[in-house]
């Protein structure tokens, strides 16, 4: 019990050894966001086969090429090894160049729900409130955690995407990856917005050049395969025989987008040696400076007849005491920190992760460090007479 | 009791040659003495009770408690010079914590304890504690007065409050040796005429107390009274039975 005792007189002690675990637990939690996020898109694209039609335009999400019309998904599906295929219509929100193709890119997702979601890793999407989407809805939808944060949306809101009203029936759960920016509706509605959107497409509707029906309207394709199957050959099999395509293979996707994420990765990499050094550093020399400040308590100990081990004990249990003090304290200091950036500034993203593999390596790395620094120092204490400590402390 | 013979003990300057402070003292004292070791400020007097108390090592000398490290655990133990490689620091802990109690001039109690627990914190070292220390630190702290400011933490005690709890430290383990440093040197006459009459009864109850002091007038009547000047103490062998 670390009673109040014990830790009088080490109030700055405590506050120095807070600030350091308050920035290394914070710099720890962004790292752990930007883990988490890259982990999250990793998992998604092993879990299902990406398809889209062959060309260079829509790229959204984890598709890019040209229409993927209806003959081709029925083409797809008869390839051995699928299990499943949904049509699947992405979308930006927000057109601009700004925002395409971003990390935070705000998404319009529309399934086909008279098919199961293929990936194997996400086949349903957690509902925090309300409920999914079922078949035959119309003009309704499913916004993310951040979506619906940013914008103080939740069940029973209304919103507007291309002059359309839709009544939100539920909200996902925070996945801190992709889904969390998405606007899910039925693939129906994500097709008369993507027309909306698109004046291209609009032209080429209109001009009758090319026979397209809206079930050819789709920007891509989730592929699912057999159990026992391989998905890279499922999906090269694809590839050899549907002609027209753009097929992800699973392996090598996951491959390009840890290659993308390369700079996220060392900057990750980066923020987590920066916080180990700054906190490390600082929970040290909190710690060293506490104990070297008590050279005269020692001396005098010591002439009361306090051998080296009892010392050494009492100084470990303080340091371990004031360590665990101020790393819990500095652990609410992150957390209260983080909490209040991803309200107030970030407007609903979640910038910051505290885990508990995060909590509980900030504290022991500061227990540690703590004890290390107070055994360095109790070291070069017991070294002089208990005459000199006294005569150095005074 | 106590038996230091040749105490050699230098300092070395900043820069420059190392500065002799001891030069070969000898000291006896018995049961039941109170001996007094005036000198000039820097004689040599705090340096002269921390080699007797263990607190710092002599260059060379002898130094023994008889009749009480014989009971010890490190056996028949001569301090300093090569005889002081056979206790080691563990020993010569042990050996301060059981068989002498010290008072400073500058009381050096520990901030973050109560007075009680500075008191008390004596008998922790020495695998002394529980409700009866407790109980014989309270008593002790009535017997100087200051009982009702047991819970009272340094700070917020005057100086002579202060003393009067380290001198209750000092002596909550019987020690049969105790070395005060200048104990009055800090405190105005009031005070100053409780702590020399606490140790003078702490002699009178058979104990051997040995006070450096710039002030001997303030510890008469005294076993003996002598001066340190360049190294060495004046007048040893001691007279015996010093009247004001």
């Amino acid at each position: 019990m670390l009673g109040p005792r014990l830790l009088r007189g080490y109030g700055f002690t405590v506050a120095g050894i807070a600030i350091g675990v308050a920035g290394l637990t914070a710099l720890g939690g962004m790292s752990e966001r930007i883990v988490r996020f890259i982990e999250g898109g990793d998992r998604f694209v092993l879990g299902q086969i990406s398809v889209a039609g062959r060309g260079l335009g829509m790229g959204t999400g984890f598709t890019a090429g040209g229409l993927l019309p209806a003959s081709a998904i029925r083409a797809i599906a008869d390839v051995p090894g699928v299990a499943g295929v949904q049509p699947q219509v992405m979308l930006p929100l927000n057109p601009t160049t700004s925002q395409f193709m971003t990390l935070t890119q705000e998404l319009v997702l529309g399934l086909d729900l008279s098919v199961p979601i293929p990936n194997r890793h996400y086949p349903t999407l957690p509902v925090r409130t309300g409920r999914f989407l079922s078949g035959g809805d119309r003009h309704v939808a499913v916004v993310g955690a951040a979506f619906a944060s940013s914008r103080g949306l939740d069940v029973g809101a209304r919103l507007t995407l291309e002059g359309e009203t839709y009544e939100i029936v539920g909200v996902l759960d925070r996945t801190l990856t992709a889904p969390d920016r998405f606007v899910i509706v039925s693939i129906a509605d994500a097709r008369t917005q993507w027309v909306a959107k698109d004046p291209m497409l609009r032209t080429v509707l209109a001009s009758g050049a090319v026979p397209v029906r809206a079930e050819d309207l789709n920007t891509g394709a989730a592929v699912g395969w057999r159990t026992g199957e391989d998905p890279d050959v499922v999906a090269r099999r694809i590839a050899e025989r549907v002609a027209g395509v753009n097929v992800q293979i699973p392996s090598e996707l996951s491959r390009q987008l840890r290659a993308s994420t390369v700079f996220f990765s060392a900057l990750l990499t980066g923020i987590a040696a920066l916080g180990l050094v700054i906190g490390g550093l600082s929970v040290a020399n909190t710690i060293a400076a506490a104990v070297f400040e008590r050279i005269r308590d020692f001396g005098v100990k010591r002439a009361l007849g306090a051998t080296d081990a009892q010392l050494g004990r009492e100084v470990l249990t303080e340091s371990l005491a004031v360590t665990l003090s101020g790393g819990v304290t500095g652990i609410v200091i992150a957390i209260a920190l983080g909490r209040g950036i991803d309200l107030w500034i970030s407007r609903g993203q979640q910038l910051f992760l505290f885990s508990a593999r995060l909590l509980a390596g900030a504290l022991i790395f500061a227990g540690l460090l703590g004890a290390v620094a107070a055994l360095y120092a109790t070291l070069r204490v017991v070294r002089l007479s208990p005459a000199e400590a006294i005569r150095r402390g005074a | 009791m106590l038996r230091a013979r040749g105490l050699v003990k230098t300092y070395r300057a900043p820069a420059g040659p190392r500065i002799p402070v001891l030069d070969g003292v000898d000291v006896d004292v018995k049961a039941g003495e109170l001996v007094v070791v005036a000198g000039a400020s820097g004689s040599g007097k705090s340096t002269l009770l921390n080699l007797l108390g263990l607190l710092e090592d002599a260059d060379a000398g002898l130094l023994n408690l008889l009749g009480l490290l014989e009971d010890a655990d490190a056996g028949d133990v001569w301090f300093a010079d090569e005889h002081v490689s056979a206790l080691g620091r563990s020993a010569r802990s042990g050996a301060r914590g059981r068989f002498v109690g010290f008072v400073f001039q500058s009381f050096l109690l520990l901030p973050s304890l109560t007075a009680l627990d500075n008191v008390v914190l004596a008998a922790r070292y020495v695998g002394r504690s529980g409700p009866e220390t407790r109980r014989r630190a309270r008593e002790l702290l009535e017997e100087l007065g200051v009982a009702e400011r047991r819970e009272h933490y340094p700070p917020q005690l005057s100086g002579g409050e202060q003393q009067r709890v380290a001198f209750c430290r000092a002596v909550l383990n019987d020690p049969p040796l105790l070395l005060a440093d200048e104990p009055t040197g800090n405190l105005d006459d009031a005070n100053a005429h409780v702590i020399a009459g606490a140790l003078r009864r702490r002699a009178a109850a058979g104990g051997a107390v040995v006070v450096v002091t710039h002030r001997p007038e303030a510890f008469v009547p005294a076993t003996a009274v002598f001066r340190i000047e360049n190294g060495r103490l004046e007048g040893y062998p001691l007279k015996k039975e010093v009247a004001p």
